[in-house]
């Protein structure tokens, strides 16, 4: 990589996939409002929602949630960043894994809370739950394309969704987990049919509230950066491919009810590994 | 030079030893204790500066054999006699076998050594040495003032620190004699003097319970004694060698020889206390806490991988690797999940240690420059970062008379110096930049060719999170009140746990020079002939065949953010404190508290979840100790 594209990649870690999360998420509010039969509302809501908490008084249960509001935040962009440098998809990983970590030190580290305590358990097995997941996904990269390196698959001719159909799942569930959407909306819910204080962000609140939402965007786009890999040979596709994927979560989201964190482990861990597995017996023999 | 160093090395903790224990003066013990460390680290550190591979043939001009010999028979003789008078039978029979194929051997030995290489020098010995010499006199400095603390608390009639420290030095000693010794017949007495010293240790204390774990302790090394003795001796009739160097170079060709390196990786899996040996090292823990800090990070432990790690080359590209790789992943994840159901704080640090260990030895199954050089990046950051969390547990421990983690919940109001450094400690445990995620790293990348091996890993690197993630929360919380005042310690607790995260955090960031000085010359030295290419670095990156990881890079970027989160951190100190959210029922009198029923103020508990149902002891221990004897089994019967 030249100077130039290092600093276009800056630019995209830092601004573009953020600010392009933020739509998408607007997109999600209001296909998610019409399914239920409401107007939902305005795409550009989520954005509204982020200056009006950062307008709020500051109040905190424990000044250590400030600290690692912003390690979260600085775990999601770091890893978006290198995400764009085309780094190691596997350190990559960890990095991610080190700010939603924070995310839930903070959430720990009020001790009488019960909303947050319990919040924060369940969110430390939705990553116990999607991590393996994850893991798997990145060594079916490693195995088509030869290198943990992001710039091994741009160069591969042909989308790896080819030869990794049911690793491609196995990401879905993953990132149905990471994006706490139904079933799996068990650590902190969006929808205020499942609960009203949610989990893990319940002692987050004010400015500190909407760094923790902003870090949540740079986490959504690094997963969706990731999808992407799947189909890295034309933009065309790769815009259908997101467009689809993402569509099809909203509708699981909307049409699934929360299910117990016992479940979530079981379905995670045995129909992801088993599907990882098939498909890199494939790659392995193929 | 090199002579004069193997002697402060080897045989002055010895010396030290006796001298401690004759002693009974505190201030000479202090400052005895103080100047063995003070000699051991220097010598650690100036044998960086030996060349690459160095030999000696004597010990400053003697050769020690018959003594050895003699103490052989000694350490044996002291087991069967503590196995009699305590009627226990494994340890009785386990002793009388190595006393008879001792006796075997030197009636009918067919090795002819004369002027045989005593001790040898390598990078990997230099690697194990510092490990063993500088995190071991720390801890042993760290225990002066636990040790007086200790004894205050018991009320005894008469010290027993004269023995106790005596023990500590001379364990560092036999450490670092077993990791320098070239010679099979000297390893062999040197992991015997650890299992006794690791024997007396455990039962310091001299409760019913300690001397039933230090019972149980005895008699799984001894089982890996006579394991190691039996392998010795069948390497010895089949090569007609002890000298480690040969049988290393012979191993590719000679027929039969994987069945007795399987014998000698079995002691080491008894000795790191794989499963299903765990059980040891838990019971372990009833000793004074300096004692599990250095079973857990300097020594002992590591003598098993050090022992797995060091033949290595001689089952490359075997089926038996792999096996070896499948029974280490398997503790990797099995005591992760363990450590899950756990609430005792050392409980938790030793399954923490299993699983690590296990996560080592699989590094050393898979066998490829890669895994190898991982392998010895995780000892030395093990080592560094479980010292200071024993260290730290131990300090806790004497303060709030506890080692549960639920009573350590609001630490951070009590003692937020250790609390944070407890914190940082366990975060050096999984979170990059730091170097055990680097080795971690590099395992997972190694293993990406096995799918088995690797699902394994998986799912050990994310239970590890969760358990680790949990500790750093809980200790880092405070309830709502006043002020936090940092509390006053003394300089020996204090130093020795400043130092220790310093050195976690130092040694990770130079981890791409520790990599060129001294892991990059001792694969070269281990990996002859293997297809994959070599991990290098440039610009404090490392750069595998397979990926790369931006160590300074990623520090940098870590500093910023930490930086960052500091400043908004002291800006939030001027916030308001709220108090946590009782769904708006808080009483305006006490925060922390909301109007129940009747009215009356209730004060919500909290607790973890520990999912006994599904990782408990009661549950788990069956299924995977059966699993990882299978293993185990499967092990042995690839070296056929």
């Amino acid at each position: 990589m030249d100077t130039a594209q290092i600093f276009l990649a800056l630019i995209a870690g830092l601004f573009l996939a953020p600010l392009a999360v933020g739509v998408i998420t607007g997109i999600d509010r209001r296909i998610t409002a019409r399914l239920q039969s409401r107007l939902g509302p305005p795409i550009l809501q989520p954005f509204y929602d982020i200056g009006k908490l950062l307008g709020k008084e500051a109040m905190l249960a424990n000044h250590w949630l400030a600290f690692c509001a912003f390690i979260y935040l600085a775990g999601a962009v770091t890893s978006v960043v290198l995400f764009f440098l085309q780094s190691d998809l596997l350190l990559i990983f960890f990095v991610q894994a080190a700010g939603s970590v924070f995310l839930v030190i903070g959430a720990l580290s009020v001790p009488n809370s019960p909303y947050s305590q319990v919040g924060a358990h369940r969110e430390l097995l939705q990553i116990i739950a999607y991590e393996p997941l994850l893991i798997l996904v990145i060594v079916g990269i490693y195995m088509t394309t030869g290198s943990f390196q992001i710039d091994a698959v741009y160069a591969m001719d042909q989308p790896l969704l080819y030869k990794m159909p049911l690793l491609f799942l196995v990401l879905g569930i993953a990132l149905t987990i990471k994006l706490r959407k139904s079933p799996f909306d068990i650590s902190g819910s969006h929808h205020a049919h499942q609960e009203i204080v949610r989990g893990v962000y319940t002692e987050y609140s004010g400015p500190y509230l909407a760094i923790v939402k902003v870090a949540h965007w740079f986490e959504i786009a690094l997963i969706l950066g990731l999808l992407s890999l799947f189909w890295s040979t034309s933009v065309v596709g790769l815009v259908l491919l997101l467009g689809i994927t993402y569509f099809v979560e909203i509708l699981v989201d909307n049409t699934t009810s929360r299910m117990t964190w016992r479940w979530m482990l079981r379905a995670a861990w045995i129909t992801g590994i088993t599907l990882s597995t098939i498909n890199l017996l494939w790659l392995y023999y193929g | 030079m090199l002579d004069t160093l193997l002697f402060i090395l080897v045989v002055v903790p010895f010396l030290a030893a006796l001298g401690l224990y004759a002693l009974r003066i505190e201030s000479l013990r202090m400052a005895l204790v103080l100047v063995t460390a003070v000699l051991l680290t220097g010598a650690s550190l100036a044998l960086f500066f030996v060349e690459t591979i160095a030999f000696s043939t004597t010990l400053l001009g003697v050769n020690p054999k018959p003594l050895i010999i003699i103490l052989d028979y000694v350490i044996l003789l002291i087991f069967l006699g503590v196995g009699i008078s305590a009627r226990h039978w494994l340890i009785i029979s386990l002793s009388t076998g190595q006393l008879i194929l001792l006796t075997v051997f030197q009636l009918v030995s067919p090795v002819q050594d004369p002027g045989q290489i005593l001790f040898m020098v390598d990078p990997l010995a230099k690697l194990m040495v510092a490990v063993v010499s500088i995190v071991g006199s720390v801890i042993i400095i760290h225990a002066l003032p636990y040790m007086k603390n200790h004894e205050e608390h018991l009320h005894l009639p008469r010290s027993r620190q004269p023995q106790f420290f005596a023990l500590m030095v001379l364990f560092l000693g036999a450490m670092n004699g077993l990791v320098l010794s070239n010679h099979l017949l000297d390893f062999y007495f040197f992991f015997e003097v650890t299992t006794l010293c690791s024997f007396l240790l455990i039962r310091h204390d001299l409760t019913d319970e300690s001397k039933r774990n230090a019972l149980l302790a005895l008699w799984i090394n001894s089982l890996g004694g006579l394991a190691l003795l039996t392998g010795v001796l069948w390497i010895a009739f089949d090569l007609g060698t002890l000298n480690i160097q040969q049988i290393l170079a012979a191993a590719p060709e000679a027929a039969f020889l994987l069945l007795p390196i399987g014998l000698l990786c079995f002691a080491g899996l008894t000795k790191a206390a794989q499963l299903p040996f765990q059980s040891w090292l838990l019971g372990a823990m009833v000793a004074p806490t300096p004692v599990s800090a250095l079973l857990h990070s300097a020594t002992m432990v590591k003598v098993g991988v050090y022992l797995i790690l060091r033949f290595s080359p001689a089952y490359a590209e075997t089926f038996f690797s792999v096996a070896v790789a499948l029974v280490g992943a398997f503790t990797f994840l099995a005591a992760a999940a363990l450590a899950i159901s756990q609430s005792n704080g050392k409980k938790i640090l030793a399954y923490s240690t299993i699983s690590n260990l296990g996560l080592i030895i699989a590094c050393a199954g898979i066998n490829t420059p890669t895994a190898i050089a991982a392998a010895m990046f995780l000892i030395i950051f093990h080592a560094v970062s479980k010292a200071l969390l024993f260290l730290c547990v131990g300090t806790i421990e004497q303060r709030i008379a506890s080692r549960d983690i639920e009573d350590m919940r609001g630490l951070y109001e009590i003692m937020p110096v250790t609390a944070l450094i407890a914190v940082l400690g366990s975060l050096t445990m999984i979170l990059p930049p730091f170097g055990m995620l680097l080795g971690k790293w590099m395992a997972i990348a190694a293993s990406a060719d096995h799918i088995l091996l690797v699902t394994i890993l998986a799912l050990g690197s994310a239970v590890t999170v969760l358990y680790w993630a949990r500790w750093a929360g809980l200790f880092m919380s405070y309830p709502h009140s006043g002020k936090v005042a940092a509390e006053s310690q003394p300089v020996l607790t204090r130093l020795p746990l400043l130092g220790l995260i310093a050195g976690a955090v130092l040694l990770s960031f130079y981890a791409p020079w520790i990599f060129n000085a001294l892991i990059s010359p001792a694969i070269a030295l281990m990996t002859v002939s293997l297809p994959e290419t070599v991990p290098t670095t440039s610009w404090g990156i490392l750069v595998l065949d397979r990926g790369s990881f931006p160590v300074i890079p990623l520090f940098l970027a870590s500093a910023v953010g930490v930086l960052i989160a500091l400043y908004f951190f002291k800006a939030a100190g001027r916030v308001q404190l709220s108090g946590p959210y009782l769904s708006g029922a808080q009483l305006p009198e006490d925060q922390n508290s909301y109007t129940g029923p009747l009215l009356a103020s209730v004060k919500p508990s909290t607790s973890n979840y520990y999912l006994e149902k599904i990782f408990g002891e009661n549950v788990l221990n069956r299924y995977v100790n059966t699993a990882a004897l299978m293993l185990i089994i499967l092990m042995l019967g690839g070296g056929l």
